[in-house]
């Protein structure tokens, strides 16, 4: 390989869809659902930077190592989450433009999105408190709520776009949509679009779906013993994820809108990544409470996989 | 760069951990009252956080009684630095209606160093605003003072 191309791919991993692009949108979204909530509850709120002056605060901390906790893991896991979203903003593309594509990302983007969570489960249980393994059990069973609805949804996908032969290339499924309209819009697919709107705020542990980390009842679970920079790489990831499970769904639904210009196609994809941020965390938030957890159970495996299978009974009789 | 960046953010997002020591609870309840939509501490960053490992200002409220200031010690060697001490009412400053009562330890300079007093029985919500911004104003300045 030559020289120029090495750099390229440097450029990608480290700037454009890779590190850089994903953590400054994946804090512009936490920011943006701070102050949305903020003014829905009639609040001046945060500033729009305010979740980089959490970061840069929690680099600046010093860093606590518990006695009982394992030192390797506990300082390891927050480190492992990051590097598996990153890898993640790799093979999500903007619209047209990506750097790793093959054909079966789906399925690779599905196994990569359960290290992060994955990974608070372990760095939680090394840290030794009794409230982080109340913690770590929750976001286990949180993980099984949201598993099922989320395969069904991608699964609904690779039937609509692929037929019988059932396409798992997100290249593809964008590729598809330019041609037949954005999948958003076809009927057969509007079950599949609310099930996945209810999967995104489980998965980055919002309200009400943020049993695992309830401040108020257990002190954030996990992450109760963590302090300085490993917390603000928890943090981080909660901001990165927002991004990639809300690129995730705009590649989805909406993957025919591109311009042919990645710099249009960036900023167009944004766009639809806040909408998303604030109709399927925002506002769930500001008007719910947090549920029990054998109810986030039974609304996951009941309402959203229900809504899932609907799609995917719709779209495999032909429509 | 990151540096000078790192002590500005410290001002700008202190959260916060409450340490009752036998308040009556009024001083409590106007520190919930500061940030609720009214008052609004949030625009300045400030989030309650349950765990003292994540804090950045310890509020302490209540005569610190002898059952609790054990626990109020330990509680305060847990908060990584840079970490402010912020003493809400009159009673951990001079124990107040308590003091003289077998069982009070105010004030509690005698054993914790406090970086901010907000006087009052119990104070305005304005009042308690005003400290906690100073407060942060402090642990931007005792951050500078760790890395020069």
């Amino acid at each position: 390989m030559d020289i120029t191309g090495a750099l390229y791919i440097l450029f990608k991993i480290l700037i454009f869809p890779g590190l850089l692009f994903a953590v400054v949108i994946g804090l512009f979204l936490a920011g943006l659902d701070r102050k949305l909530l903020a003014r829905m509850q009639k609040r001046v709120g945060p500033p729009l930077r305010q979740p980089l002056f959490d970061f840069l605060k929690l680099l600046g901390k010093e860093t606590i190592v518990p006695h009982a906790a394992n030192k390797t893991v506990y300082l390891a896991a927050p480190v492992v989450g990051f590097t598996a979203l990153i890898v993640l903003a790799l093979f999500i593309p903007v619209f047209g433009y990506s750097t790793f594509s093959g054909n079966g990302d789906l399925i690779v983007i599905l196994y990569l999105l359960t290290i992060p969570a994955v990974a608070l489960i372990v760095g939680g249980s090394s840290s030794g408190s009794p409230y982080a393994g109340i913690g770590i059990s929750r976001e286990m069973v949180t993980m099984m709520s949201y598993e099922l609805p989320l395969v069904v949804v991608l699964l609904t996908v690779a039937r609509k776009v692929g037929g019988s032969a059932l396409c798992f290339s997100l290249g593809d499924i964008v590729s598809w949509q330019a041609e037949n309209g954005c999948l958003a819009f076809h009927p057969a697919m509007i079950p599949a679009l609310l099930a996945m709107l209810l999967v995104i705020p489980a998965e980055v542990g919002t309200q009400p779906f943020d049993v695992a980390e309830a401040e108020t009842e257990i002190c954030e679970g996990p992450l109760i013993e963590y302090s300085g920079a490993p917390l603000a790489v928890f943090k981080l990831n909660t901001a990165v994820k927002m991004f990639i499970m809300t690129a995730l769904f705009a590649n989805l639904f909406f993957g025919g809108i591109e311009t042919g210009y990645v710099a249009l196609d960036a900023v167009i994809m944004v766009a639809i990544c806040a909408l998303v941020t604030f109709f399927s965390m925002t506002l769930i938030h500001a008007v719910t409470a947090r549920l029990k957890i054998e109810h986030l159970f039974k609304f996951y495996w009941t309402v959203v996989a229900g809504l899932a299978a609907l799609s995917l009974i719709l779209v495999w009789v032909g429509l | 760069m990151l540096k000078n960046a790192i002590a500005k953010s410290m001002s700008r997002s202190p959260w916060i951990y409450h340490v009752n020591t036998g308040s009556c609870n009024g001083c409590d309840i106007e520190l919930v009252a500061v940030l609720t939509p009214r008052y609004d501490a949030e625009r300045f960053g400030f989030k309650l956080s349950g765990t003292p490992r994540h804090a950045d200002i310890v509020v302490i409220s209540g005569p610190v009684t002898t059952q609790s200031k054990d626990r109020l010690v330990r509680t305060l060697a847990q908060v990584p630095e840079p970490k402010v001490v912020v003493t809400l009412g009159s009673c951990p400053q001079s124990g107040n209606v308590f003091k003289g009562s077998y069982s009070v330890e105010a004030p509690v300079e005698k054993f914790v160093h406090v970086d901010v007093a907000i006087a009052g029985c119990t104070p305005k919500p304005e009042a308690v605003i005003a400290g906690l911004y100073k407060a942060a104003e402090i642990l931007q300045k005792k951050r500078e003072a760790m890395t020069k």
